[in-house]
């Protein structure tokens, strides 16, 4: 039994906790809805909402630059999802069924991929993609097939880790049986372990696309004109003759929505996905 | 519908030998079951047979065909699992259907099948259901109509028994045998029970340690067991044996003499608890250690000739505990082992007539 004191006590450290982190993002609504006037002239402004404006947002939208922006991230993100599930899931798939030497190794080394700070590539892939990955006059610099690929490569370790755990929670038997009922192996992974995977793959595609979405560090590096995501975008707002807070936040809050509505829509499947092999079926 | 040959069948992994040199030949339409305690082969057999396993060496023959490097998808064998392998995620009806679908058989065909084989196991009211709103016989069934859907050339069931309760057990026995029956197929069932064996054999294939200790009808691997393996490991309870020395042809053990014994030296008898008559001048003297009732008839726990054997005994006996008991066994139903390698030692003429003391 739990005492009304302690029930009270949890709650009211909830609401402190979700204070801490909406402030910001309340905090940025609140610029995104000002004019530079009331910005700078009402330095209190927390909680007043008594001047709002969208002017903010409607100059960014039919800003072309921000358009094509969204349009990139959108198609970067889900490209890359895409595609780490692919590969992902097959990897993992041949990972979990087939007995092969140096198995945990493999592993291993492909999860270490991981664990190396991003920054240390960023010379050498400006490099690669100036110099080496390049045909005649094009290049994989600021391309959106460069980035896509570049996500996959930061992405898929974490998605292999991922889907193995899932179908390792697959029982192998039900493989074998649609074998032994004259399945492929192609049918068995697309009638069996996809349906059954389903949950675990529409996890990992989110936040690899949520990953995606949000990546600036290679965008601002590897990109320059065509093929600048939204995140980068973000940055040319700061310029030297002064920065535009007001569209800045419009920006960023635009930013931000696809990400949070996506995550509170599948809030329960990830959870789900996650603990998806801890439970046999 | 098939026979299948296994010819020096072997399957090792790393050091460890599963399988050793396996010869064996299943006509067309037998009812085969492979029997023995766990880890003893008889899973691994099936799956080599369904393609499921590679053998390390040998060969296994369809008919004639060599299957051996044929992938499963490709033997045309229906296997049913231990825990049936349903696809959670597909209906009655799509996990029967299953087999049709991934091979490519018109929809029309394939639905005709597929209500052919539900109505075949009484599963028409269930197609639209999913395998965890069934009950364990009625998923059974599912792993059942899904095997019956094609023909088959071989039938595959891993202990497809093991777990329903008891009373569903017996019933889906009677099923499966009459199934077997009706239809002819060649049925390999792999099982550790050894009633479940017994009931439903034409021929009894019992393993150890990765090789066939016996092949034989239900009676003969009763009545006739090759080894002290296969005497202990059929019946319940188990053979008897009682280890004494054999002089002149006559089997001597603490409160035991047995004439017409074959060979020499120390040699193992074995005998049935039901085949023992209790008679105060009996050739096996002994005292009583425990008693068990059973309902039908009540088993004493003896100790004789060094060791403990159980006798069955009307269901109205009830001797007082370490009183002594004297009992005889017919000199046919005496068997005689080699402790050593626990293989046979076979009279050269039958006796036939009673033990006397």
């Amino acid at each position: 039994m739990t005492r009304p004191g302690v029930k009270w006590t949890t709650f009211a450290l909830w609401v402190l906790f979700s204070l801490l982190t909406l402030l910001p993002i309340w905090w940025m609504f609140l610029v995104s809805v000002k004019s530079r006037t009331d910005l700078f002239g009402r330095p209190s402004f927390l909680l007043d909402i008594s001047r709002i404006t969208w002017d903010n947002y409607a100059t960014v939208i039919a800003n072309p630059a921000f358009q094509r922006y969204m349009l990139n991230s959108l198609i970067v993100s889900t490209a890359n999802a895409a595609l780490v599930c692919a590969l992902g899931l097959l990897a993992a798939y041949a990972m979990s069924r087939y007995r092969m030497r140096g198995k945990d190794n493999i592993f291993f080394w492909v999860l270490t991929n991981r664990m190396a700070p991003p920054a240390a590539f960023l010379l050498p892939l400006y490099l690669l993609y100036t110099g080496v990955f390049q045909v005649g006059d094009w290049s994989l610099f600021d391309t959106r097939i460069g980035l896509i690929l570049l996500y996959c490569v930061l992405n898929l370790p974490f998605a292999f880790w991922l889907l193995q755990g899932i179908i390792d929670g697959i029982p192998a038997e039900l493989d074998e049986a649609a074998y032994v009922d004259g399945a492929s192996t192609w049918q068995v992974l697309r009638t069996i372990i996809v349906p059954l995977a389903g949950p675990g793959i529409a996890v990992t595609g989110i936040l690899t696309w949520v990953f995606a979405w949000n990546e600036y560090l290679f965008a601002s590096t590897l990109t320059s004109v065509n093929a600048r995501t939204i995140t980068t975008g973000l940055a040319e707002f700061v310029t030297v003759t002064g920065t535009n807070w007001g569209q800045m936040a419009a920006v960023a809050m635009l930013t931000l929505l696809p990400a949070a509505l996506v995550l509170a829509v599948v809030q329960k499947h990830i959870v789900a996905g996650l603990t998806f092999g801890a439970v046999k079926g | 519908m098939s026979s299948v040959t296994l010819q020096a069948v072997r399957k090792t992994w790393g050091a460890f030998e599963a399988l050793k040199s396996l010869d064996l030949h299943i006509p067309d339409g037998e009812f085969l079951v492979l029997l023995g305690p766990s880890g003893c082969g008889k899973s691994t057999t099936m799956r080599i047979v369904a393609g499921l396993e590679e053998v390390s060496s040998g060969t296994l023959l369809f008919d004639r065909e060599d299957v051996t490097r044929v992938h499963p998808r490709r033997r045309n064998v229906a296997m049913v699992f231990q825990n049936y392998a349903l696809y959670p995620h597909m209906t009655v009806a799509e996990n029967i259907g299953y087999p049709l679908k991934v091979t490519g058989v018109d929809k029309a065909k394939a639905r005709e099948k597929m209500l052919d084989a539900a109505r075949k196991v009484d599963l028409t009211d269930y197609l639209s259901r999913l395998p965890r709103d069934l009950s364990g016989g009625q998923r059974q069934r599912v792993a059942l109509a899904r095997a019956l859907v094609r023909d088959p050339r071989v039938f595959l069931l891993d202990e497809p028994l093991s777990n329903l309760d008891a009373k569903l057990r017996v019933a889906m026995r009677a099923e499966i045998k009459h199934l077997q029956r009706s239809i002819g197929v060649t049925m390999i069932y792999v099982t550790h029970d050894q009633i479940e064996a017994m009931t439903l054999a034409d021929r009894i294939v019992l393993m150890n340690k990765g090789q066939i200790q016996q092949i034989g009808t239900p009676d003969e691997i009763y009545d006739d067991p090759a080894n002290l393996f296969v005497a202990g490991f059929i019946g319940s309870p188990p053979m008897n044996v009682v280890t004494g020395e054999v002089a002149d042809g006559v089997f001597r053990a603490p409160g035991v003499t047995v004439p017409g014994a074959p060979g020499r030296g120390p040699v193992t008898l074995g005998f049935r608890a039901e085949d023992v008559t209790l008679s105060p001048t009996g050739a096996f003297q002994g005292t009583v250690f425990e008693v068990e009732p059973t309902g039908e008839s009540t088993f004493l726990v003896v100790e004789v000739g060094g060791g403990r054997a159980m006798l069955r005994a009307d269901k109205k006996h009830r001797p007082a505990l370490g009183s002594p008991v004297a009992f005889d066994v017919p000199a046919s139903q005496c068997l005689f082992f080699n402790p050593g390698d626990g293989l046979r030692l076979r009279r050269t003429v039958p006796h036939l007539q009673q033990v006397t003391a």
